[in-house]
């Protein structure tokens, strides 16, 4: 997939399992609304397929009854009230009316639903799009970057219904830049790069493999370093000369230093947050992988830069298969 | 799938205010409409009758504020897809709707819908509007054959102003295709005021005839031409076929930038193909049904005295119809082109007068008042067989003729023909053959060659004078050749002599009540009437002789009669009425005994001391039947002309008399029109030529007769815009001024 001869998603193949809330991890330009544009057929990749439920987004009549998608929270005209810009969606799938004020009721903007749309916060903005998702009562539901703008109460709103509606057994995929929203959000993660993928794995499971350190500071350093290296601790030495160890608890630490003879002047363990597990793997582009995920060719490296080069799709050659990616209950 | 799209696009259309908003501006339109067709009112006020006239008319009254309309209607179509754009709202929609030329094509019914509705209501608004504002002066007709306003109820107007409703409809689909296109609001918007405002402009800035070639093909023209009813040269089935056209062209460049890249090729042919076809279609029907080519080889008159647009050409034909094989001449036939202006109707043919006149002559000298009338027809005129200056016959003699006189007694009316045939055979001998074929009805024929040489399926004629007679004969010949005709001061071969000499009697009591009223009449003062008669009378018993004339030349009462009837009906322009002046001072002098006031008057036209029977107007007329059967048939027409006329009785017999002897039997003699085949007539003429006109006409079911109040002659060919006004309107739409219509005398 090529935005102005720049590869923005390359060979991206992976499946969003029913059931679970799904997290579509990357940082910014990593290529994630690329890849749920090219789900939606808004952006044709330029070879490979995307599908949902196993056909061509754009073949599926009345599509929003099998997925819900949520891409900009800003498509919308301000001129229309809430209920027209719903009201119009819902016609166009053939939705009845009543499920317009449903939805409204669903996503708390009933009492604003005869209000211009122009006048909407970006949370209020954010609701309607995810009304606008929901309207089509779908099986699948994509939204990109669904908690920006929402107050705290708001996205502990939102969580509570995406769990509810992937407990119902629907397909659930929400993007996000930010790790931690995601911790609290997702079952599962999808982490991309570049365009690649990096992890497709358990929340949880990401979260193990990313041990936490323990910051060292002492009047010895090298000595330390060489005496915990020696009981095969990994060290790194921080700017300010304080260590940062792994491999070792901070308890085998403080014994090894004491017997050593060396002073300690601060010994704290550090636990992993997963904002730092994301930055650490995407930072690298280590190519992690767990048993389940999908192996990227060795052979396709970007092109040139991770950035998204918005403008006119304008899609040249295609020499490898691209973003391809399945959605299904 | 389609439906729910349009129906989605339906609630869209409705949920934005500013919809409404920009449905309100189109109102702007009716006022441009209503603000210029007050500033035409004011500015017609102001003017001349003359000068009235030539004013253009305001149509359907839609045209100043068309263009306002179709700006407010294009930016509402390109906005119903540039605000997605703008916005990004293109993408809820295409992710509800994906695929994307149902999502533009949705987009079609709701505009579509909502435009033709509006369209209608603005049109009439704008229409009612503009005649609104001109109130009574919208019926005024102008010289190009329209009104200054054209109501609803004169014919094509309901379409032009239903069509305009729809052209605006229309250009909000155009402005859609265009809005689909750029897919920015101001780039449409700038896209849609070239289309709408700048390339109209340019057209018209543009040297005829390009100016209404290039006019005809833009969208605010189109309506009138949809209705027939002017704006350009092109059919209605083809400016109708245009208008979808571009509509068609602007949604296919909408719909192959919006589709996505692997399918605009196909997009893009298969609209072309649509934008082309449908306007091609009706243009392949309709191309040239009525004409087809003209093989005459028009090129520049070899006389250098004519006016340069006139073009000339040369047809053969024979002399003697009968034998078709026979012997030919050579005819010349004039054209003044159409001017391209409007939609070509077809050919008008104006047939001159005289006898003898020649149409190529008068027509170069009468250009002017064809040039409204050129705006829709090519008029062709011909130097018939009889022009006296045709070269075959001695113009001199043609130019000569016998004295007439008035005979009393068989030998008297012997003495007469025998006089005459002298004179005919004196200009026969030259070329018998040709001289015996000089009547109307032979015209008439070499009229039909002109016409089937021209490709033209009928003809619509323009008849002035005698040109009347063989107007006649070809509506006997070719009835089903005739679109119209209109007969400008015709005498009628079917109207009693006498009968057709009353105007002249009233002519007769206007001279004299003027005579009565003005000091500058030589008889003021004295009853004008009584001094005629008695002189008339005496000069009948005894001539009154001329002055100074050698060899001595005497009046009788019927060369006075003669003399005098030129002036008793043109009285040249008041208030001075110069030749009733010259009229009463020549009576005044014959009274006291000396005829030279006539003498000298008569022989600055005629080059001879007393009004002689041309030779060169007798061959038409008296193988047009003219002449009298016998002497007995004469008495009786002398003695109703007696009774009827009791100042000018014998100038009814005049050219009557003229045939006594004719050495040529009549072969055109007068013979009932094929009414029933004949379109309806129109009859034009003055105050002393009407009657004629209107008693031929009468026997053409339908027809109308025009009068103007006015002295006067061949009063089409001299410029009378009034009468120009309405023949143009009957030949160019074939409506008939009501029944007593009349033009007003000229303004003093």
């Amino acid at each position: 997939m090529r935005y102005g001869g720049k590869v923005a998603v390359d060979d991206l193949t992976f499946t969003v399992k029913p059931g679970l809330v799904t997290g579509f991890l990357g940082p910014n330009g990593a290529g994630k609304s690329t890849t749920m544009r090219a789900v939606l057929g808004l952006d044709p990749p330029s070879a490979g397929l995307a599908l949902v439920n196993g056909r061509p987004y754009a073949s599926i009549p009345r599509p929003m009854r099998s997925m819900g998608a949520l891409l900009d929270a800003g498509a919308v005209h301000g001129g229309r009230t809430a209920y027209a810009h719903l009201a119009w969606l819902a016609r166009s799938n053939g939705i009845g009316r009543a499920r317009v004020a449903a939805v409204l009721d669903q996503v708390g903007l009933t009492d604003v639903a005869g209000q211009r749309i122009r006048g909407f916060s970006l949370g209020m903005r954010q609701r309607l799009g995810i009304g606008a998702a929901l309207l089509g009562d779908p099986g699948v539901l994509m939204l990109d970057e669904p908690l920006n703008g929402l107050d705290p109460e708001g996205i502990r709103w939102l969580r509570d219904l995406l769990r509810s509606l992937a407990g119902e057994g629907r397909t659930v995929l929400l993007s996000s830049h930010l790790m931690n929203e995601m911790a609290l959000s997702a079952d599962h993660v999808i982490v991309i790069g570049r365009g690649r993928l990096i992890a497709d794995t358990a929340m949880a499971d990401l979260a193990g493999h990313f041990q936490g350190d323990v910051l060292v500071r002492t009047p010895h350093p090298e000595r330390l370093a060489g005496l915990l290296r020696g009981h095969g601790a990994t060290v790194a030495a921080q700017e300010d000369g304080a260590l940062s160890v792994r491999e070792l608890s901070a308890a085998r630490i403080g014994e090894l230093a004491l017997a050593g003879g060396i002073a300690l002047a601060e010994l704290s363990p550090r636990s992993a947050s997963l904002e730092e597990a994301f930055m650490r793997l995407t930072e690298h582009t280590t190519e992690y992988r767990t048993a389940s995920g999908a192996a990227p060719a060795s052979d396709t490296a970007p092109a040139s830069g991770t950035q998204n080069e918005r403008g006119s799709a304008n899609e040249r050659t295609a020499g490898r298969r691209s973003a391809a990616k399945e959605a299904g209950r | 799938m389609m439906i729910d799209a349009i129906a989605a696009e339906w609630l869209k259309f409705r949920s934005l205010r500013s919809n409404l908003y920009l449905l309100a501006c189109s109102l702007a339109a009716v006022g441009a409409c209503a603000g210029i067709a007050f500033m035409i009112g004011r500015g017609f006020d102001n003017q001349t009758p003359d000068e009235r006239m030539a004013f253009t008319g305001n149509g359907d009254g839609l045209g100043n504020g068309i263009a306002v309309a179709y700006i407010v209607f294009a930016v509402l179509g390109a906005l119903t897809i540039t605000s997605e754009h703008g916005t990004r709202m293109i993408q809820t929609s295409l992710v509800a709707v994906p695929r994307r030329q149902v999502l533009l094509l949705a987009k079609v019914p709701s505009l579509a819908a909502i435009a033709l509705v509006a369209g209608q209501v603005l049109a009439f608004a704008m229409h009612a509007a503009s005649m609104a504002v001109l109130g009574d002066r919208a019926g005024r007709l102008l010289r190009d054959g329209t009104t200054l306003g054209t109501s609803l109820s004169e014919p094509g107007v309901l379409a032009s102003v239903v069509a305009a409703g729809v052209s605006m409809a229309a250009v909000a689909l155009i402005g859609l295709g265009v809005g689909a296109a750029v897919r920015s609001t101001a780039g449409a918007l700038a896209v849609l005021a070239v289309i709408v405002v700048v390339l109209p402009v340019v057209a018209k800035t543009l040297p005829m005839p390009l100016r209404a070639q290039l006019g005809s093909f833009m969208v605010e023209n189109l309506p009138l031409q949809i209705a027939g009813t002017g704006g350009g040269v092109l059919p209605p089935a083809v400016a109708a076929g245009l208008l979808a056209g571009y509509v068609a062209a602007a949604l296919t460049a909408g719909a192959t930038v919006i589709a996505p890249a692997r399918r605009r090729l196909r997009v893009l042919a298969a609209g072309v193909a649509v934008a082309v076809l449908v306007p091609a279609a009706p243009a392949a029907a309709t191309a040239a049904p009525d004409s087809g080519p003209s093989t005459l080889a028009w090129a520049d008159c070899a006389d250098r005295s004519l006016v340069k647009e006139l073009r000339c050409a040369s047809i053969t034909v024979p002399v003697d119809w009968a034998k078709p094989a026979g012997r030919k001449i050579e005819l010349t036939v004039g054209l003044l082109p159409a001017t391209g202006a409007q939609r070509r109707i077809g050919t008008v043919f104006a047939v001159p007068g005289g006898p003898g006149s020649s149409g190529v002559a008068d027509l170069s000298t009468s250009a002017g008042s064809f040039a409204e009338l050129r705006a829709r027809f090519d008029v062709v005129t011909v130097e018939p067989r009889n022009t006296i200056d045709k070269g075959v016959l001695s113009y001199d003699c043609l130019l000569s003729g016998p004295w007439i006189t008035w005979p009393d007694t068989p030998a008297e009316y012997a003495e007469l023909g025998r006089r005459n045939r002298a004179a005919a055979e004196r200009c026969r001998a030259a070329d018998p053959e040709f001289f015996d074929h000089m009547d109307s009805a032979s015209v008439a024929r070499d009229m039909e060659a002109i016409r089937v040489a021209l490709g033209e399926e009928r003809l619509s004629f323009l008849t002035n004078s005698y040109g009347g007679v063989p107007g006649i004969a070809y509506s006997r010949l070719f009835p089903e050749r005739v679109r119209a005709m209109a007969i400008d001061g015709s005498a009628s071969p079917y109207l009693d002599r006498a009968q057709s000499r009353l105007p002249h009697e009233e002519s007769f009591a206007r001279f004299a009540d003027w005579c009565a009223a003005s000091t500058t009449c030589a008889l003021h003062g004295r009853d004008v009437g009584q001094v005629w008669r008695a002189l008339v009378a005496r000069a009948d018993r005894e001539p009154v002789p001329v002055r100074g004339e050698s060899p001595p030349v005497a009046y009788s009462g019927l060369d006075i009669k003669e003399a005098a009837a030129p002036s008793i009906v043109s009285p040249g322009p008041e208030p001075e009425f110069p030749r009733w002046v010259e009229l009463a001072e020549a009576i005044a002098r014959a009274d006291a005994g000396d005829a030279s006031g006539f003498a000298r008057y008569v022989r600055q036209i005629t080059k001879s001391a007393k009004v002689p029977a041309f030779t060169g107007m007798n061959m038409t007329h008296c193988l047009d039947g003219h002449g009298f059967r016998d002497y007995a048939e004469y008495r009786a027409a002398r003695r109703k002309g007696e009774r009827l006329l009791p100042n000018l009785a014998g100038i009814e017999l005049w050219h009557q008399l003229a045939c006594v002897g004719w050495p040529v039997p009549a072969t055109n003699p007068p013979a009932p029109l094929p009414g029933g085949k004949l379109p309806p007539y129109l009859g034009v003429g003055s105050w002393t030529d009407l009657q004629g006109s209107a008693d031929i006409v009468r026997r053409v079911p339908g027809s109308a007769t025009l009068q103007y109040q006015w002295h006067g002659h061949g009063l089409y060919n001299a410029g009378i815009s009034c009468v120009i006004a309405h023949v143009n309107r009957y030949l160019i739409s074939l409506r008939l001024p009501a029944p007593g219509a009349t033009c007003p005398r000229p303004a003093t």
